[in-house]
């Protein structure tokens, strides 16, 4: 399985989840939105294990491969979200920004390299790369969600209800930052004898934890001061976009991290 | 703004001024007097006087404010500012300009950041012990990653002057016990390390253009591995693979070779559209020169040096005469010897396959243990935190639906 035959299986997956998109919004009928999103997530994942069959390791070292997982694991957000809570638009929203990163992915697949170095042949590499791509997919999801809320025309105050659901998105987010976090912490502890450096990588991912933090410790003393909440959701997510790949253009960081591919 | 905000905002912005003040007078925060029995002893002091702030909150009404909603807030603020000022700040350790003279550009080392950390770790400790008091009341994933992270930073903190990291170049079948600290200073290691054998695992090397007017090399590339492929106009067709090979003159013939200084070579053939080009290419070792092939238009074809799979030191390590233990030390998977940590990091590059020598890294941490056991507690918490999000709506919700 090559990066050329991404564009079947991106077909045939988008499909899948518009179907299931589509029928997330007729009544009675979520089990089938469920079942055709899984489907389509299911043949996008079969590209991804063919992947990592082909190049004798896990897809995630470079950014055109976590891109791969991205697209997946914004589709299971998805899924996992309206399995939950029943959100009729999420679906939609997570096939859309889905398939926005397949297309970058078509039109600008970047390096692929094939080899590993020893520093990522380990146990943790694969859960630490999902596990935040999976964060990252839901707390981009809540962003565009509390933006929407924000900047919407009718300049409607948001229900209990939708500020509920941005704060379950954000605690479910950032419970799996926590997760990459730690992972990334245990198996930097065996490689290197430490479990944080402050390389720059760790630093942008400790802003944006701390700033997540914040918002969940900020939100039970300021329930209706719902700019704040949308203003540092938003500044949280520029954070995580400096930590997922803004250190790879940032000066500060430029040779010294051991985290820039 | 409430006034609950301006206590929690003026602590903060006074340790923020105390702390440029105390960069600016006494220099960077020395950790180096907090080692063992130090360390403990002004941990289980910290530890105490948490406690006693606690305790006495209704006599001390500052103490109780060190522990309120608003208080956590404004400290994890206070966390993110510092965070990103680190990271937008080049951390070299010089001291010039105005941020070097702050300490951002060493922030680990800086006043600033370490008042505000320990503010946040305090406000964090209360919390915990709070959480303990009224535990039934509590969330369980909160009352666990308040305890746990609260433990892990103070671990960290405390422990950083007990932390040894020193480097071994251990040479084979040669004894050694002396070790260089991060300083250059030579430290003497309680064991001795001998390397009985070095073995590494290499990918085939990959071959590139390189562009001879500004030496750049492409972007794209075929793996010696690979049979054919597309570089910069040119089709690559490796025809043969010596992962092992020799040439016993300059731009010669190359051929199996079953030896010390053995290269990998690959014969390639090269055609665009008008010109075809065959040739050996080899990126040689410390035995053999290297060897390209130059293409018509001023390119050539290189093999790069090859990168490491994975490599592995076989070690004997000699606590006594009696008492040696053998291991084989890889990256990702250290040796432990009692306090110790031995990491596998380098070997003589120049050599490659055929190095003699291996780069070791010793690491005493006596938190090991405390830290290990927060972070995996953390871990748990956030899966508690993740199982149970949104709990009480959802089933608030269902209730409702039902009647």
């Amino acid at each position: 399985m090559m990066w050329e035959q991404l564009i079947w299986f991106a077909i045939a997956s988008t499909l899948f989840w518009v179907l299931g998109a589509a029928t997330a919004w007729r009544e009675n009928r979520q089990g089938r939105a469920m079942w055709l999103s899984v489907t389509g997530s299911l043949i996008f994942f079969a590209f991804i294990v063919g992947m990592w069959i082909s190049l004798d390791r896990p897809p995630m070292r470079t950014m055109g491969e976590t891109r791969l997982w991205y697209s997946f694991f914004l589709s299971i957000a998805g899924i996992f979200v309206y399995a939950r809570w029943r959100y009729k638009w999420i679906l939609s929203f997570s096939t859309m920004m889905s398939v926005v990163f397949i297309c970058i992915n078509l039109f600008k697949p970047e390096i692929h390299d094939k080899t590993l170095m020893p520093a990522l042949q380990s146990v943790w590499f694969v859960p630490h790369v999902i596990v935040y791509m999976f964060a990252y997919a839901l707390l981009g999801a809540v962003a565009v969600f509390a933006l929407y809320m924000w900047l919407r025309s009718s300049r409607r105050e948001p229900a209990d209800e939708e500020m509920a659901m941005c704060d379950n998105l954000v605690r479910v987010g950032w419970s799996f930052l926590t997760l990459g976090m730690i992972m990334g912490a245990l198996w930097a502890k065996e490689a290197w004898g430490d479990y944080w450096t402050w390389d720059p990588k760790e630093t942008w991912a400790a802003a944006t934890w701390l700033s997540y933090l914040c918002y969940l410790h900020l939100r039970p003393i300021t329930k209706r001061d719902y700019n704040i909440a949308f203003a540092l959701i938003l500044f949280s997510f520029l954070l995580l976009q400096m930590c997922w790949y803004g250190i790879n253009f940032l000066p500060s960081a430029q040779g010294v991290s051991v985290h820039t591919y | 703004m409430k006034t609950s905000w301006y206590s929690p905002i003026l602590r903060c912005v006074l340790l923020f001024v105390v702390g440029i003040a105390l960069q600016l007078v006494v220099g960077d925060f020395g950790v180096a007097w907090m080692r063992y029995p130090w360390s403990v002893i002004v941990a289980i002091n910290y530890l105490y006087l948490l406690v006693l702030c606690y305790a006495m909150e209704d006599k001390w009404p500052w103490a109780r404010g060190l522990r309120s909603q608003h208080s956590s807030v404004v400290a994890l603020a206070s966390m993110v500012v510092m965070t990103v000022v680190f990271g937008l700040t080049r951390q070299d350790g010089s001291a010039d300009g105005v941020v070097g003279a702050l300490g951002f550009t060493r922030m680990t080392s800086s006043w600033p950041f370490n008042l505000l950390l320990l503010n946040f770790i305090t406000s964090l400790g209360l919390s915990a012990i709070d959480d303990w008091r009224w535990v039934r009341q509590r969330k369980i994933a909160a009352v666990i990653s308040h305890t746990a992270v609260f433990v892990a930073l103070a671990a960290a903190m405390f422990s950083s002057g007990d932390k040894l990291r020193v480097r071994v170049v251990a040479y084979l079948d040669t004894p050694t016990y002396m070790a260089i600290d991060n300083a250059g200073r030579e430290y003497e290691l309680p064991f001795v390390v001998t390397l009985r054998e070095f073995n590494i695992d290499e990918y085939p090397p990959k071959l590139r253009l390189l562009k001879q007017s500004d030496n750049t090399l492409s972007e794209e590339y075929l793996s010696s591995a690979d049979s054919v492929g597309e570089i910069g106009g040119w089709t690559l067709r490796v025809k043969e693979y010596l992962s092992m090979a020799g040439c016993m003159e300059q731009g010669g013939e190359y051929c199996p070779m079953q030896h010390v200084g053995a290269t990998h070579a690959a014969y390639v053939e090269a055609h665009n559209d008008s010109d075809l080009v065959e040739g050996w290419v080899s990126c040689g070792s410390h035995i053999f020169a290297h060897s390209v092939l130059a293409l018509p238009g001023g390119e050539s074809v290189v093999m790069m040096s090859p990168e490491a799979k994975r490599y592995t030191s076989r070690i004997a390590v000699a606590l006594s005469d009696k008492d040696v233990r053998y291991a084989d030390v890889e990256v990702n998977h250290p040796v432990r010897v009692g306090a110790w940590r031995i990491y596998q990091v380098g070997y003589d590059n120049q050599r490659g396959r055929w190095s003699t020598k291996s780069v070791l890294e010793c690491v005493r941490d006596g938190w090991y243990g405390v830290v290990h056991i927060a972070l995996w507690l953390i871990l748990a918490s956030a899966v508690v935190m993740f199982i149970t999000a949104g709990g009480r709506s959802l089933r608030r919700k269902d209730r409702e639906e039902q009647l």
